[in-house]
C-alpha cells in the first residue's frame, strides 16, 4: 500500500530575507510611464539622490509582524481603559484642574497625529525607494493609531468634565490652536525632504522628548494612568520614528554635498519653528500641572542642550551641518519661556477652551525655587498684582473685542515674547513685502518669513481673520459659538464648573459657599 | 530667496490693506507694562482722528489695568521713532497706516 507523500511544508524564511522579498523586491522600474511620471516631487526641492537602495530600513517591520505588536499594545492599553473607568478612577487625579493639561493635548496635538497620518500616506506613494516608503506606510498606520488612541482615552473624561466636545473643530478655528496646526499646514505644503527634515527630523527627533515627555510624565505624577498608558504604547512607534528621521537626514546628506547646505536651511527653519510651538509645551508644564514633573529649563537642559546640542550635533558635524542658526536665543529665554506663554493663556482664557488661574503660593514657591531671581524679579510682582486684584473681585483678562493681541505671522503666538538680553523689553521684528507691513515675534520667525515671505503672507492670522468678519462675527459670544466653546469650557479655574464638581465630589465647598 | 514650487507662485496676502475697506489694523502697546501679554490689535477707521484713538480706543483696553490713568501718558512711538500727532489729525494724517505698531509709556 502507497500513501501520498505529504507535501513539504516551506520552511520559515529568516527575517531579513523576508523583509527584502516583502517590500524591496515588490519594487519594480515603470516601463509604460517615465520615472519622473511616477514620482513627480522628488526633483524640484534641489535634493539629488543617486541611489534610492542607500536607503537602510533598521527595523525590517513586515505587515503582519506590525499587526501583531500592535494588536497586543492595543490590548493592554483598553485594559487600562477600562479599570480605570470601572473604579472611577477620575476622582484619584491631582486635581481636576490638572485637565486643563489635557485639554491642550487633545485639542492640539491629537489632530496632528492625524494630519501625520495624512502626510505619510503621500510620502508612501511618493518616495522613490521601496525602504522609505513602506516606513513612511507604517509611520502613516502609526499615527492614525495614535490619533484614535487618544481620542479613546481621553473621551473618558468627557463624561464628568467640560470641554472634550469639538476639538476637532476647535483646532481648525480656535486662536492658539493655529499654533500647531499652521505648523504642519506649513509643513504639509512643502515638497516630501522638507517634510521629512521639518516632521520626522527636527519634530520627531530633535524635539519629541520636549514635547512628548513632559505630558505624559505629567500624566504619570498627576494619577492620568489612561493618558500615560497611550504614552507607553505609542513609545515604541516613536522610537522608529525618531529614526527615520535620523535615518531620513543621514541619507539626505550622504547622497549628494549639495544636499547639505539645503538641509542646513531646513533645519535652520524646523528647529524653530518646532521649537516656538514648544512654548505651549513649556506653558503647560510649569503652570498646568498641579503636580509638576520638572521645569521647562530643566527640561530644556536635559532634553536639548544635553542630548541633542551635545550629542546629536557633534556627529551631524561630520556631514558638515551646524547646530540650527538661532539656538542661542532658545537657550537664552529658557529661564522666561513659560511665564510668557502662560500669560498669553492666563489673558486670553476666555477665548480658550481651557481654564487658567494665577498660580497658587505654593506654584509660586515652586516656580521661586525653580527659576530663582529671574522669577522673583520679573514675574511673581506681575501674580502678585494679579493676585491682588482677584481679591477686590475683579479678574484680568485682556479685554475682548475688539481689542484682540498682535500675532507672529510666522509662528502665530501672540507677540509677547521679550529680547533675548531684555526680559522687559517685547521683542517686534518689522519686514516690508510688496508695500504691506509684517510683524515677527524674533529673529527666528523673521529669519524663516524673510526666506520665503510669498508663502507666510497668506497665513490665516486668527486675530486678524476676526477682525476681518471671517469668524461668526464681531462679538466675543458670537466668535466662541463659531469656535466652538461652550460654557464652563473656558475662562478662570476657580469656581469653574469643573472647579465646582470636584469640589462636590471631594466633599468639600467652594469659597463663595463656605 | 523664493518659495521652490513646481508651478508660478503668487498669491495675495490674507491681510492686505484692501480688506479692511475704510479701515485698518492698529497694533498698540503699553511699553513696560507685563499686566498685558501683547500688544493689542483693532480694527479702525482710517480717518477716525488721533484723538479719539486713544480716548475711545487706547484708554478703555488700558483701563484693563486698573491703576491706569489716562492723563499719565508721557508720551507716543510709532514703531522705534518718537510721535506727537495733532489731536484732530486723522490716523492717516498722522502717519499711522495698516497694522502700524503705536507705543506709548506712563509715568509712575
Amino acid at each position: 500500500m502507497t500513501t501520498a507523500k505529504t507535501p513539504r511544508r516551506a520552511k520559515k524564511l529568516p527575517m531579513k530575507q523576508r523583509y527584502s522579498l516583502l517590500t524591496r523586491d515588490l519594487d519594480w522600474e515603470p516601463s509604460y510611464v517615465e520615472r519622473e511620471e511616477l514620482y513627480p516631487y522628488t526633483s524640484y526641492e534641489g535634493i539629488k539622490i543617486h541611489d534610492w537602495d542607500g536607503w537602510e530600513d533598521p527595523f525590517r517591520l513586515t505587515v503582519d509582524a506590525y499587526f501583531k505588536y500592535q494588536a497586543e499594545k492595543d490590548k493592554r492599553l483598553y485594559a487600562v481603559l477600562d479599570s480605570f473607568a470601572q473604579s472611577q478612577g477620575h476622582l484619584s487625579l491631582s486635581d481636576a484642574s490638572y485637565l486643563n493639561a489635557i485639554k491642550l493635548f487633545i485639542q492640539g496635538v491629537t489632530p496632528l497625529e492625524y494630519q501625520a497620518h495624512r502626510h505619510f500616506a503621500y510620502l508612501a506613494r511618493y518616495l522613490e525607494g521601496p525602504a522609505p516608503r513602506f516606513a513612511a506606510l507604517c509611520q502613516s498606520v502609526d499615527e492614525l493609531r495614535h490619533c484614535q488612541t487618544q481620542i479613546h482615552t481621553i473621551s473618558n473624561y468627557n463624561k464628568y468634565y467640560d470641554w472634550f466636545h469639538s476639538f476637532s473643530q476647535m483646532h481648525d478655528r480656535v486662536w492658539y490652536l493655529s499654533v500647531p496646526k499652521s505648523l504642519f499646514d506649513d509643513a504639509m505644503t512643502a515638497g516630501p525632504f522638507e517634510f521629512l527634515i521639518s516632521i520626522s527630523f527636527s519634530f520627531e527627533y530633535l524635539l519629541t522628548n520636549l514635547l512628548f515627555v513632559p505630558f505624559m510624565s505629567g500624566a504619570s505624577f498627576n494619577g492620568d494612568m489612561p493618558t500615560m498608558s497611550f504614552g507607553f504604547s505609542a513609545q515604541s512607534d516613536e522610537s522608529r520614528h525618531m529614526t527615520l528621521g535620523l535615518e531620513a537626514i543621514k541619507f539626505l546628506l550622504e547622497q549628494d554635498e549639495d544636499n547639505v547646505p539645503i538641509i542646513q536651511e531646513w533645519v535652520d527653519k524646523w528647529f524653530w519653528r518646532a521649537y516656538r510651538m514648544s512654548a505651549l509645551v513649556a506653558g503647560m508644564m510649569d503652570y498646568m500641572l498641579p503636580k509638576p514633573v520638572m521645569s521647562w529649563k530643566e527640561a530644556f537642559e536635559l532634553y536639548f542642550e544635553q542630548q541633542m546640542l551635545g550629542g546629536l550635533f557633534p556627529d551631524l558635524e561630520f556631514y558638515g551641518i551646524k547646530p540650527p542658526r538661532h539656538v542661542a536665543d532658545a537657550v537664552a529665554e529658557k529661564d522666561k519661556l513659560s511665564h510668557e506663554v502662560y500669560k498669553i493663556l492666563h489673558n486670553f482664557s476666555f477665548a480658550a477652551s481651557f481654564t487658567t488661574q494665577t498660580p497658587t503660593p505654593e506654584k509660586m514657591a515652586w516656580l521661586s525655587e525653580q527659576y530663582g531671581e529671574a522669577f522673583d524679579e520679573f514675574y511673581a510682582p506681575t501674580w502678585e498684582k494679579h493676585r491682588r486684584i482677584e481679591d477686590e473681585g475683579g479678574r484680568v483678562f485682556f479685554q475682548g473685542l475688539p481689542q484682540l493681541c498682535q500675532v507672529c505671522q510666522v509662528c502665530q503666538v501672540p507677540m509677547a515674547f521679550t529680547e533675548s538680553d531684555d526680559p522687559t523689553k517685547i521683542s517686534f521684528r518689522t519686514s516690508e513685502f510688496k508695500e504691506e507691513t509684517y510683524h515677527t515675534c524674533s529673529d527666528g520667525c523673521q529669519w524663516i518669513f524673510e526666506r520665503e515671505p510669498e508663502k507666510y503672507i497668506q497665513a490665516w492670522l486668527p486675530v486678524h481673520q476676526i477682525l476681518q468678519g471671517n469668524c461668526g462675527g464681531p462679538t466675543v459670544p458670537e466668535v466662541l459659538d463659531w469656535y466652538g466653546v461652550q460654557e464652563g469650557d473656558n475662562g478662570e479655574y476657580k469656581g469653574s464648573r469643573d472647579h465646582q464638581s470636584w469640589l462636590e465630589w471631594h466633599g468639600e465647598t467652594t469659597e463663595k459657599e463656605a | 530667496m523664493a518659495v521652490k514650487a513646481l508651478y508660478e507662485y503668487d498669491y495675495p496676502a490674507a491681510d492686505r490693506a484692501e480688506v479692511f475697506g475704510d479701515d485698518q489694523l492698529v497694533y498698540v502697546h503699553w511699553i513696560g507694562n507685563p499686566l498685558f501679554c501683547s500688544a493689542a490689535a483693532v480694527r479702525v477707521p482710517k480717518d477716525m482722528t488721533w484723538s479719539a484713538f486713544v480716548a475711545d480706543v487706547v484708554t478703555p483696553w488700558a483701563q484693563t489695568d486698573p491703576d491706569f490713568d489716562p492723563s499719565s501718558i508721557t508720551g507716543w512711538k510709532l514703531f522705534d521713532d518718537d510721535f506727537a500727532p495733532a489731536d484732530d489729525a486723522s490716523l492717516t494724517a498722522a502717519g499711522v497706516g495698516h497694522k502700524s505698531l503705536v507705543k506709548f509709556t506712563v509715568s509712575n
